[in-house]
């Protein structure tokens, strides 16, 4: 891990430096794992590939504000995160239009058209259809911040100790964030749980 | 949460990552002295499998590119919006204007003050002068050089009532 945080730190300082292929390297390696949070945050796919652009562009605008001494992909998440709290506030204080409002031009097609949201069936998904849209739909009940602990358990960039910093609060509150969203999400998954049927990795 | 440390400990590893071979070890044989948190065990690495395989998002492939444009879009309007050497010189000066004039201001009403007063002490002095200069003159000091034996004169003994009685 800590050749982990040497080397995006190297970036970085190339970053600091103006070094553009530096910052592409970050962006190629943080997209995916930002995406995923920002997407589970948001709940909107259009929406999370704009903010996570966001996010790298405040990367890139307060790369001289970065200290080596922190880890970036600390640094990173809690941009990440600061940045869908801001959005869902600013939600909060102007919800959406209604999507069944017709189009004043056109009243047989609505005013708001949507892609088709469900464009998740990447090879290496392992949960079909009904499963995948339960643990979904269990995740995004949950309040943002246990869900935020969960959703960066799950990769290996952050320990329990960087977690912490990212949502701002002790060890022990982190991992107890951890184990109340948890058992929300046992108690609600309970069926599948218990029966453990799911197509297994082989 | 469960108390036990072992347990927690594992619990706490399993969310993060696979247990290694050592610890499902120990791990079997603490569960072979516990069944009672056999289930809960199972429900655990069962979230954590399906946490596990929950699927990525999808990532536009022109993403990074798009990135990499505004982030450069952005240095660009930052590199216009810097100031010339003209305006800088200027906004320089311009921001000590402000302060030099009320240092002015302070400076004239300071000088003006105590030249007044200046002014003022001179007048009163001046009348102080006049009022001193209209006073009679003092007499010439020589007319006093006998002033003491004619004190003398002007006053009288008292007189001596036992010469008088005998006198009488």
């Amino acid at each position: 891990m800590s050749t982990e945080l040497d080397s995006d730190a190297a970036l970085m300082l190339r970053v600091k430096q103006g070094d553009w292929s530096a910052f592409t390297e970050l962006v190629d390696k943080y997209k995916q794992p930002v995406m995923n949070l920002v997407y589970r945050m948001l709940h909107d796919a259009a929406e999370a590939e704009d903010l996570s652009q966001v996010v790298f562009l405040q990367v890139y605008k307060s790369a001289e504000r970065y200290q080596v001494s922190s880890k970036f992909s600390t640094w990173l998440f809690t941009i990440a995160r600061n940045l869908c709290l801001n959005e869902i506030r600013r939600r909060s204080r102007h919800p959406a239009d209604s999507i069944d409002a017709a189009h004043p031009d056109h009243d047989d097609q609505p005013l708001q058209q949507y892609e088709d949201k469900k464009t998740f069936s990447p090879p290496e998904s392992l949960l079909h259809g009904e499963l995948e849209e339960k643990i979904e739909q269990a995740l995004a009940e949950l309040p943002e911040n246990q869900r935020t602990a969960i959703l960066l358990c799950r990769g290996d960039e952050l320990s329990y100790e960087d977690i912490a910093k990212v949502l701002g609060c002790s060890l022990s509150a982190t991992k107890s964030l951890i184990h109340r969203g948890r058992e929300t999400l046992k108690e609600k998954l309970k069926p599948y749980l218990r029966s453990g049927c799911w197509p297994k990795a082989t | 949460m469960n108390k036990d440390p072992f347990f927690e400990d594992l619990r706490e590893k399993g969310w993060r990552r696979k247990l290694t071979p050592d610890e499902e070890e120990r791990l079997a044989e603490w569960l072979a002295e516990h069944p009672d948190e056999q289930s809960e065990w199972v429900a655990e690495s069962n979230l954590n499998e399906l946490l596990e395989a929950l699927p990525n998002v999808p990532v536009p492939s022109n993403f990074t590119a798009r990135v990499v444009q505004a982030a450069q879009h952005e240095e660009a309007l930052a590199q216009r919006k810097k100031p010339s050497l003209f305006d800088f010189t200027i906004s320089r000066w311009t921001r000590w204007l402000p302060k030099a004039a009320l240092a002015a201001v302070l400076l004239g009403s300071g000088l003006s003050s105590y030249l007044y007063m200046q002014a003022a002490r001179r007048a009163e002095w001046a009348k102080s002068l006049t009022t001193v200069s209209q006073l009679p003159s003092v007499a010439n000091p020589e007319v006093l050089n006998d002033f003491d034996a004619i004190a003398a004169l002007s006053s009288t003994p008292p007189a001596d009532v036992e010469l008088l009685k005998v006198m009488q």
